[in-house]
């Protein structure tokens, strides 16, 4: 009974192992552990062994058969995991999958929303204007007259003599502060207008404009809030420097350079080798336009910056030709 | 130099080329001998484009060509070739004997710094940042000019319009070419020399920045000019050339019969100074700058003058300028100055000390600077500054900087020099307090969420349009959408109009795209369109466009899902997903069949609370024809004003249902009028309790049912939220359900 039972375990493991697909693993299965295989066979014959050697063998007898039946699992997902491999019918997997339909955001809306997404994070609030302006909120509320040579500055369109189209986002500023007293905190992203068009200037573009109104504001104030905006749009190590300029609604005005983010600063075409680039123009907030809006000049101070979104998503995306952002052409638009 | 042989106006001339000799032959006028010239060696190109060759001509060899200055572009040229100082070493090149090699320095000046428009002003501006002064070519303080016994006057109507008048009057003027260190720094900023005496002004309006006129004062009547506004109906050729019609607000110098000059924009060619010039009247005067400036408006006429004038010139300047002028006159034309002048100067005011506060300074700047600190910053660039106090600094603006009004001004200069980057930057200490977002915007950005996780594209395109879109789009006469605002100055006619429709600029780029063979084609818009409301400002609308043509899933290898087109029912699914997105489930699909754009039965209108809330369908043939679209296309186009207005459905979380639901089919033959959704409509306005959901599942057409009938299969879901329903109380609902389908609609059951 004993060396049967060896007997049985050697012919089945030497089996098992000759054994190569699936209808071979069901006929070992039948042959030795199924309700009428070998293994069942050899149980029953205990019946036939003496009182005290039953205990004894039974055991065997059972041992036998999980070592069986655990050999023949392995072996089981052996082979499962090889016909995988080396099998016929194995599926293509670089087959191309199946992709839902998806579509992307325009790059000029992706960049501003990432720049009104960093200045929400500052704690400022979102409002848009109207596009098609009054020449008051556009110009005069802004300190800019008629006949003064800082229209020159802008190509308006005009709709009538006193409507036109707005040729920034800064008159929000001036609507803002007729509406509510300080503190302020507010962007004002919107599309803006100028009558020009060739590779740099498109006559509809987009501007985020900034302004911040409270007491004791300082320039110090300006250039920190413009540190942080451009350390989170750019890299924390960009380079910045401001340089006077001149806005009629904003003493002391600034431009505002980066270190050029395509050539890192040594120069290149794009930064027409200077190594920086020119990203937004910004200031304290005139004492005039104060006047304009009936905030008190002495008491109040503020700073306001204005900023193109087409230069900043041209920087970043390496776009050489403005007008590519208004073809709506597939090809462009899939790639961002 | 020898005559020609075969042509009497031409010579043979022998011309020394550094160690070289070269034969040409010339017929300028002008060619003798000992004269130094300029010549184009074979292989030159010359302006023109023309290449020197050796050549014949009339049957002599020339090896080379002696120029003119108009052949070099130079200038138009006194008739001749070049005649160059006879101390120039021969065989240079021209470049080099000219000095024309320089290196500029272009200035982005902004309108406030008119003062920098000039040499002197930009030499200033430079010294002031290296720690040095300017000498200016003539003393800043000059006698004044006395007007007895001259033989000429000047009168001012209005003090405003000119606030000085400077003129002198220069006798046995000789006009004639420049000498070159003139003419070469008129030529290296791009100026054309003329002659000497328009030369000179040229010359000092851009040292100084203070712009010049000279009159030939013979062709003056009366000799005496008048500065004075036009009226009604006089009109004055100016120099270049153009007769100008001169409205009552334009600022002129008139003689005693007739205007002579546009004042501060442009002089009349009736007083030009010309090679018959012997007496020169010379005006160096202060003129109004809102004057100006809308005079060169309405003539369409801007110079280099009146950009000085426009933006605020000095007037100081006039005497130093006119004593600058005067000497150059004296030295290069011959002339002698006739001793006096007019000075005019009522309208010159003296320039306000301006109190500017320590503490104001400091607190605008984020700065900590004391009094004298302050001072010592602002003397550097030559503005006189005073401490009255610990706190206040008295400061008298120079004349120069006309710019400086206002205490804001000099703290601006402050910043400057002290360096914008040597400010420490700061953050603001503000009170905490919740940003609102614009409305608008949050709900353009939640649809483009919707937009472009179904496939969609945004677009951008321009808020101005073309006149011509409406007739495209087959509009009829009296649409809304043919209503535009019209721009006065567009830059073309295919964007004279604000937009009434997104649909246009998605069609255009449509086009673009199959063009490009980019077939399968999802766009959306969100933008504004706009509509005349009287003569103020238009009405802003925002609206959601959206276009789709081409293959359902153009993402995916043509191996998976084929090359099926899209059709009305996926723009329709489009609808259904934004409406559902923004819980607006009470807007009604309307079929109808008056869409303007759309194929007859192939377009739904989208209405709630009454309003026409927005549209979609298939574009018409004819109009996608219209933007050369030969592909069908399916549009949406939703009025987000209309619909940011609707209340949304609220929604209450509901139970999870403990018990199972029993699915019961029911197939039922009806006629091709009948309309699946009032089939469904029919049975939830039943108001079954147990009925959960109603799903088309089968619309089967062909044997054995007769023409003009389908099948519609629906699975009917039936639930109770008490218990496990038996077959008996759902087969009780389902006859009810079906009874009314089949007496409503004329349907009968199926026989499966
Ligand atoms: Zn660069």
């Amino acid at each position: 009974m004993e060396a049967e039972l060896q007997h049985l375990q050697t012919e089945a493991r030497a089996d098992l192992a000759a054994l190569t697909d699936a209808p071979g693993l069901e006929a070992f299965r039948v042959k030795y552990l199924g309700r009428k295989g070998l293994c069942t066979t050899v149980m029953r014959s205990l019946g036939a062994v003496p009182d005290a050697e039953r205990p004894r063998l039974g055991k065997l007898a059972n041992d036998v058969r999980q070592d069986l039946e655990a050999a023949f699992a392995a072996r089981e997902a052996e082979l499962a995991t090889s016909q995988a491999v080396s099998g016929a019918v194995r599926p293509d997997l670089t087959l191309p999958g199946r992709l839902s339909p998806f579509g992307k955001l325009h790059p000029v809306t992706q960049v501003m929303d990432e720049v009104c997404g960093i200045f929400a994070g500052l704690g400022f609030a979102v409002a848009e204007g109207p596009d098609v302006e009054l020449d008051y909120y556009n110009f005069e509320a802004l300190n800019i007259p008629p006949h003064h040579p800082a229209r020159d500055m802008h190509d308006t369109f005009y709709i009538s003599d006193s409507v036109l189209l707005r040729t920034h986002t800064s008159p929000m500023q001036v609507r803002a502060m007729q509406k509510a007293a300080p503190p302020l905190r507010m962007i004002a992203p919107g599309k803006v207008y100028r009558c020009d068009s060739d590779i740099t200037h498109t006559p509809m573009f987009h501007q985020v404009e900034g302004f911040l109104v409270d007491r004791k504001v300082s320039f110090g104030d300006l250039k920190g809030v413009l540190s942080v905006f451009i350390a989170k749009m750019f890299d924390a190590k960009t380079p910045i420097r401001f340089r006077p300029s001149f806005f009629p609604f904003t003493e002391p005005s600034a431009e505002v350079d980066i270190g050029c983010v395509i050539c890192k600063g040594v120069g290149c075409r794009v930064c027409k080798k200077t190594g920086w680039l020119e990203i937004l123009g910004a200031g304290l907030i005139d004492p005039a336009v104060f006047k304009m809006v009936g905030y008190d000049p002495d008491a109040y101070t503020g700073f306001a910056f204005g900023l193109g979104m087409e230069r900043i998503a041209m920087l970043k995306y390496g776009i050489t030709d403005i007008r590519l952002f208004y073809e709506n052409d597939l090809r462009f638009l899939a790639q961002f | 130099m020898t005559p020609h042989p075969n042509a009497d106006k031409l010579v043979l001339c022998t011309v020394e080329v550094g160690a070289e000799t070269r034969r040409v032959v010339c017929g300028a006028p002008n060619a003798r001998v000992g004269l130094v010239t300029a010549i184009a060696l074979p292989g030159a190109v010359m302006p023109s484009g023309m290449t020197i060759k050796v050549s014949k001509i009339r049957g002599e060899t020339s090896e080379g060509m002696l120029c003119s200055e108009k052949e070099l572009g130079i200038s138009e040229g006194q008739g001749g070739i070049m005649e160059l100082p006879v101390d120039l070493v021969s065989g240079l090149e021209l470049v080099a004997a000219l000095e024309l090699a320089d290196t500029m320095i272009e200035v982005d000046l902004t309108p406030n710094r008119s003062d920098c428009a000039s040499v002197i002003g930009i030499a200033r501006e430079a010294g002031s940042f290296v720690g040095r002064h300017l000498t200016p070519p003539v003393p800043r303080e000059l006698p004044p000019l006395v007007a007895d016994n001259l033989p000429f006057g000047v009168q001012v109507e209005a003090a405003e319009d000119c606030p000085r008048y400077v003129a002198r009057l220069l006798r046995g003027v000789t006009i004639g070419p420049s000498p070159w260190w003139l003419r070469q720094r008129l030529l290296a900023v791009g100026q054309r020399p003329i002659n000497n005496v328009v030369d000179i002004t040229n010359f000092v309006m851009l040292e100084y920045g203070q712009p010049l006129h000279a009159f030939d004062f013979k062709r003056l009547a009366g000799g005496s000019l008048e500065v004075r506004r036009a009226r009604a109906g006089e009109r004055l050729q100016t120099l270049d050339g153009v007769t100008r019609d001169l409205t009552p607000e334009m600022l002129l110098i008139c003689d005693a019969e007739q205007p002579v000059a546009v004042a501060g924009v442009m002089g009349g060619a009736n007083s030009e100074v010309n090679p018959a010039t012997t007496e020169v009247l010379l005006e160096s005067a202060c003129f109004n700058p809102v004057s100006v400036r809308r005079t060169s408006r309405v003539l369409g006429l801007g110079t280099e003058a009146s950009y000085r004038f426009e933006r605020g010139v000095d007037p100081q300047l006039a005497p130093q300028a006119m004593e600058r002028a005067v000497r150059l006159l004296c030295e290069i034309t011959g002339a002698t100055v006739v001793a006096g002048g007019v000075d005019y100067r009522e309208g010159v005011k003296p320039r306000p000390t301006i109190d500017l506060r320590v503490s104001r300074t400091n607190e605008l700047l984020g700065l900590h600077l004391d009094g004298d600190a302050i001072v010592h910053h602002l003397s550097t660039i030559e503005i006189p500054a005073v401490k009255q106090d610990a706190q206040t600094i008295a400061v008298t603006p120079p004349s120069f900087r006309i710019d400086l009004e206002r205490e804001i001004d000099l703290v601006e200069e402050v910043a400057r020099l002290v360096g914008y980057n040597d400010i420490p930057t700061s953050l603001p200490m503000v009170p905490m307090s919740f940003p609102e977002q614009d409305p608008g915007r949050l709900m353009r950005q939640r649809l483009a969420t919707v937009m472009t996780a179904m496939g969609f594209y945004e677009a951008i395109n321009y808020s101005f349009v073309g006149a011509r879109h409406c007739d495209l789009l087959c509009l009829a006469e009296g649409h809304a959408a043919r209503s535009c605002v019209p721009l006065l100055n567009p830059l073309g006619e295919d964007q004279g109009v604000m937009r009434t429709l997104l649909l246009p600029g998605l069609l255009e780029n449509v086009r673009r795209n199959i063009n490009f063979q980019t077939t399968d084609v999802r766009l959306f818009e969100i933008g504004k369109v706009f509509h005349p409301a009287g003569d103020v400002q238009p009405h802003e609308k925002l609206h959601l466009a959206a276009v789709l043509t081409g293959r359902r899933q153009p993402r995916s290898p043509m191996v998976h899902f084929g090359g099926v087109l899209v059709d009305l029912l996926d723009v329709k699914g489009v609808v259904e997903a934004i409406l559902e997105s923004c819980r607006l489930t009470q807007v009604c699909f309307v079929p109808a069949s008056d869409g303007e754009l759309a194929e007859p039965d192939q377009f739904i209108r989208l209405v709630a609370a009454g309003k026409e809330v927005g549209q979609f369908g298939q574009l018409s043939l004819k109009v996608a024809k219209g933007f050369g679209i030969k592909q069908p296309l399916f549009y949406l186009d939703l009025d987000l004003e209309i619909l940011a207005a609707l209340p949304p459905v609220t929604t209450q979380c509901q139970p999870l249902a403990r018990y199972p639901a029993v699915r019961w089919d029911l197939a039922v033959v009806v006629g091709e009028e009948v309309r699946v959704g009032d089939l469904i409509a029919a049975i939830n306005a039943a108001a079954e309790p147990l009925v959960e959901k109603v799903e088309l599942f089968d619309i089967y057409r062909g044997k054995p049912m007769e023409k003009g009938r389908k099948s519609v299969a629906l699975s009917l879901t039936y639930r109770s939220n008490e218990r496990t329903l038996d077959d008996e109380t759902v087969g009780a609902v389902h006859t009810r359900v079906t009874d009314i389908i089949l007496t409503r609609f004329q349907a009968r059951l199926r026989e499966v």
